[in-house]
């Protein structure tokens, strides 16, 4: 109801606080500084608050540590501990603040929720993640936060933390921060420059699922600035004498199919090209690529390439290089009803067209009650997440193209046969691969091969002949295997190459695991005598 | 059978190696073994021979591996002297007899059986200490020096002690292997050492397990926190982070 305007409405501010203390309330207008609560109450609050935040990873950013500084960054990565979800904790995963002047409706934190509000001070914010990094909790500290007052006034708090923690406490660890759609370009640049990896939150591949659900953002205020990041990363990485891409996995130089291979990479230019001819003949006007363009998907067009780049304050003094870790998005899985090729789409355009590092997804959790949503109590579709993460590895280390995995006809994944062995089974022409003579590319394609264990059989059979016993070694899961590959001109057993057997024979083989999958909400207690009424 | 027997340190096993080579030449490679100490059941037909550490010696045989193998050959056998298993050093001892018969191609073959059991070895050891980088944690009782408790199944508290040696080279702070009572020691912007503790001294560095500060409690509620209910998977949890390794997590212990 009055959710967004009464920010801006300051006479009728009395009148709210008295209907709406749920909606509005007076600490939230005031400072920063905020003494309702202990550090301790916060953590738990803002901890809480941001729990449903993915990406805690810490890769991607090489450090040597410093004398006199604190912390360092490894590129593997490093999980500190798993809660009791399974979920790794690399960061120090908070909110700054959970007031939020937005209203989207799948957030646990919009506007017109009545959860505990709090604020950390920069200060706070500083002593926990330096004190829990000497006591080596944490990697380094992943600052998100909800929108206080506006987007300029948030960014500004976040940069300012940042700044405190690199330069007054000495801080050299890794720093993920997710920039607010709507901040001003001196900020983003700040933000890039004081972090290891910046991102900003997709949350729904398409207008129209923002439109409905976040009403306060736009396609454009979110891909505008992951744009302009992007190029400017790209400059940086080209001042020292990087290429202009991120680094991806060893493997993709072997992959000429793959997303990120140069022939990929020549096709997707061609294919904006075109498109942007297309659209100066149908549209001289349009100048502006970014806000005409109404398309229900994600469009092509929005690339780095057409950003322009990041402008800052003098932040030389810092000697940091600008986000070393790259960018990353999330989106959710299931708040509305877009397919799974929708998703793994606009996850390939993003990674071709923006250089994502990562992108994450997030299976909904219904927390809000809202028509535009599920209900509260709907399982949330982790299955399909972890498909959607299965296809995302084929995209980023398997050399596969969205187009192979699912197409307009079949949009969404197989529950039973991950996206791998769904591929394999509809192109067994291409099936039995002799394990002695294939090449990388095609062992990477075989389901139960992955990147090591490719790697190890390009290696070893330089050196001498393969048997079964020697590629279990390796890593092969043969389990999967052994119906697709062929050593030394033989199968492991004698099995016939079709699809309904090998269907079978791999949804046998793995029916605990799809079971649990399935059945993962649910949970069951011996029965007892009270259940009955009695004792 | 001669069997060769020394104790679990670097030099001792590397002389222990140069020796059973040795013999080996005069009465073949099939009639020797290696056995790290203590060893509890002997075999009755079998002579044992206790070798004792001879820098030289240990000079001479790491020297032929970084020359006529690779340096990650010996970045692997280095490795492997830390496992914990028995017949580690007949691991070794047969990976270098197929090393110096190959050279360094020998790494890349994944297919020999005697390769494999040794690259296994270095791949145990190199994730314990990687786990034992993520899940160590420090306490300090003065914000001065920081202690770490392990019990690790491998000798890994220097391989861990690398690593924060980068990360936090200007603190005072040490990791004590609980098993083997030895620690890893660090000064402030000085070097890493290794010290074997007196009983007395490991008996004093044990109470700092039993102090918290607020910031532990902290820890323990931002644990608590994180978790999504509904995502609730204690078998993912245990998978990731083995019951064995939370000892000394604070996070998983009852505080006070």
């Amino acid at each position: 109801m009055l959710d967004t305007y009464h920010y801006t409405n300051k006479c009728s501010k009395k009148r709210l606080v008295k209907q709406n203390a749920c909606l509005y309330n007076e600490n939230m207008n005031r400072d920063i500084i905020d003494n309702r609560y202990t550090t301790q109450e916060k953590l738990q609050i803002l901890a809480d608050a941001a729990k449903y935040d993915v990406a805690c990873t810490s890769s991607g950013s090489s450090r040597r540590g410093k004398k006199g500084e604190l912390g360092n960054a490894e590129a593997c990565g490093i999980c500190h501990s798993f809660a009791a979800d399974g979920r790794c904790i690399s960061l120090l995963k908070i909110l700054m603040t959970n007031h939020c002047a937005y209203d989207c409706k799948y957030c646990i934190n919009r506007a017109s929720n009545d959860v505990k509000r709090a604020t950390f001070t920069p200060e706070e914010i500083c002593e926990l993640t330096v004190e829990f990094y000497k006591r080596n909790y944490i990697e380094g500290l992943f600052l998100s936060s909800g929108v206080l007052k506006n987007p300029t006034y948030t960014m500004e708090k976040m940069c300012e933390t940042l700044l405190l923690l690199r330069t007054r406490y000495h801080f050299n660890g890794y720093i993920h921060v997710k920039t607010i759609p709507g901040a001003s370009d001196e900020l983003l640049a700040a933000a890039g420059y004081l972090a290891d990896r910046i991102s900003i939150n997709l949350e729904l591949p398409t207008e129209a699922g923002l439109k409905t659900l976040a009403p306060n953002k736009t396609m454009g205020t979110i891909l505008n600035p992951m744009g302009k990041v992007q190029n400017t990363i790209a400059a940086h990485r080209m001042a020292i004498g990087k290429s202009a891409y991120m680094e991806r996995s060893r493997g993709n130089q072997y992959l000429n199919n793959g997303i990120f291979s140069e022939e990929s990479k020549r096709l997707f230019s061609r294919k904006l090209d075109n498109a942007k001819a297309v659209m100066q003949t149908e549209d001289k006007k349009s100048q502006d690529l970014y806000f005409n363009k109404k398309n229900e998907n994600l469009d092509g067009l929005l690339t780095w390439n057409n950003a322009c780049q990041l402008a800052p304050h003098d932040m030389s003094r810092l000697k940091r290089s600008f986000a070393p870790a790259g960018q990353s998005t999330q989106m959710i899985i299931g708040a509305t009803g877009e397919s799974d090729y929708t998703l793994l789409n606009t996850t390939q355009q993003l990674y071709q067209g923006f250089d994502l590092k990562r992108v994450f997804y997030s299976a909904y959790i219904p927390l809000n009650e809202d028509t535009a949503l599920p209900k509260p109590g709907t399982p949330a579709p982790l299955l399909r997440e972890h498909r959607l993460y299965q296809a995302d590895w084929l995209l980023r280390f398997y050399g596969f193209q969205v187009g192979e995995l699912l197409s307009e006809d079949r949009p969404n994944f197989n529950e039973l046969v991950d996206p791998k062995c769904d591929w394999a089974l509809r192109h067994l022409e291409q099936f039995p691969v002799e394990v002695e003579k294939a090449s990388y590319a095609m062992l990477l394609r075989v389901p139960g091969i992955g990147p090591k264990s490719a790697d190890r059989i390009t290696y070893a059979r330089r050196h001498g002949k393969l048997d079964f016993i020697s590629l279990k070694k390796m890593g092969v899961v043969l389990k999967r295997a052994h119906y697709f590959i062929t050593c030394g001109g033989k199968q492991m057993y004698h099995t016939p190459i079709e699809e309904a057997y090998i269907v079978r024979q791999l949804t046998s083989a793995d029916h605990v695991e799809i079971w649990n999958a399935r059945h993962v909400n649910e949970t069951f207690t011996q029965m007892s005598l009270a259940d009955f009424g009695i004792g | 059978m001669k069997i060769f027997t020394c104790q679990d340190r670097l030099e001792d096993i590397m002389t222990c190696i140069y020796d059973a080579w040795a013999e080996a030449l005069r009465i073949g490679h099939d009639q020797v073994q290696l056995r790290k100490e203590p060893v509890f059941q002997q075999t009755m037909f079998d002579e044992y021979i206790h070798v004792d550490r001879d820098c030289g010696k240990a000079e001479k045989v790491i020297r032929s591996i970084r020359r006529d193998i690779s340096e990650e050959a010996y970045l692997d056998v280095y490795y492997a002297t830390l496992a914990v298993q028995e017949d580690a050093l007949q691991i070794i001892y047969n990976f270098l007899r197929v090393g110096f018969a190959v050279g360094k191609t020998v790494l890349e073959q994944y297919s020999n059986p005697h390769v494999m059991r040794m690259l296994e070895l270095r791949r145990r050891v190199s994730n314990e200490s990687h786990h034992f980088r993520e899940f160590a944690r420090f306490q300090s009782m003065d914000n001065q020096v920081y202690v770490s408790h392990l019990e690790p199944k491998n000798d890994v508290i220097m391989l861990v002690g690398r690593h924060f040696a980068d990360r936090m080279p200007s603190e005072y702070w040490m990791i004590i292997d609980d098993n083997r009572k030895t620690a890893c020691v660090h000064p402030k912007d000085g070097s890493n050492y290794l010290r074997y503790l007196t009983d007395s001294e490991f008996e004093t560095l044990r109470k700092t397990e039993d102090y918290e500060d607020s910031y532990t409690k902290m820890w323990r509620t931002f644990f608590q926190a994180i978790a999504i209910k509904e995502r609730e998977n204690y078998v993912c949890q245990r998978n990731l982070f083995p019951i064995w390794k939370r000892k000394h997590a604070v996070e998983f212990t009852i505080g006070k």
